[in-house]
């Protein structure tokens, strides 16, 4: 059961840190860094550095983004951030633009 | 698990900052800074929260240190621990709750007395 959800309509503008799965659905600016994974749900906008074992953005995503094991583009998700991953996913229809570095 | 219409703090998060919003909010972890909410706030008996609040209702059940402005009622649960001044029409301790601060209600005082002086 432990997991963290911040709502569409909350507002957090700070640091959020922690070990277990995060999903946002409303809007985080700051850091963000959590030893498991974070999901930017459609409608979710983050204005933040992001770290995470996997980060699956659907929503606005504006920073960097350190995901250890997998970072995923969906459809409709727009990035603008360099992103670090050994594993990344952007599907098709996902916007991004930034550097790309998968450690090779 | 939280439904999707409030916001919820794991028990293994920390957020420092300031958080706001319409939705209800639930705490089991740490929140450090500001907490202003238009709506109701829950502390969970093994949260820890320091941070100024400002909620429509709060109902502390764990660790609360820093002021709490509540616009309808403040609960202090019988598990909680709260440390700093409670500002709310209503409040409410029950029995074994621990509470060291002030405390704040809208009272009309009766003519003649002057605040303060009591």
């Amino acid at each position: 059961m432990a997991n963290t959800v911040i709502g569409s309509s909350i507002v957090v503008d700070g640091e959020i840190s922690g070990e277990e799965l995060l999903t946002i659905l409303g809007t985080v600016k700051g850091k963000i860094a959590m030893a498991g994974g974070v999901v930017v749900e459609a409608g979710a906008t983050v204005e933040a550095d992001v770290e995470g074992q996997t980060v699956t953005v659907s929503g606005k995503l504006t920073g960097n983004v350190t995901a250890r094991e997998r970072l995923e583009l969906r459809p409709e998700s727009k990035m603008v951030g360099n992103a670090k991953a050994p594993r990344i996913v952007v599907a098709d229809g996902a916007t991004f633009k930034g550097n790309v570095d998968m450690d090779v | 698990m939280a439904s999707e219409d409030t916001c919820f703090i794991g028990s293994k998060t920390t957020v420092r900052g300031q958080v706001s919003g319409k939705q209800d909010l639930v705490v089991e972890g740490r929140i450090e800074g500001h907490i202003g909410l238009e709506s109701h706030l829950t502390v969970e008996e093994c949260a820890t929260v320091e941070a100024e609040i400002e909620a429509s209702i709060a109902t502390l059940r764990g660790e609360v240190r820093g002021p709490v402005t509540a616009l309808r009622s403040v609960t202090i649960e019988a598990s909680a621990r709260v440390a700093g001044k409670i500002k709310a029409p209503s409040i409410t301790i029950e029995d074994g709750a621990r509470f060291s601060g002030e405390i704040e209600m809208d009272v009309e005082l009766p003519a003649g007395v002057v605040p303060g002086n009591a």
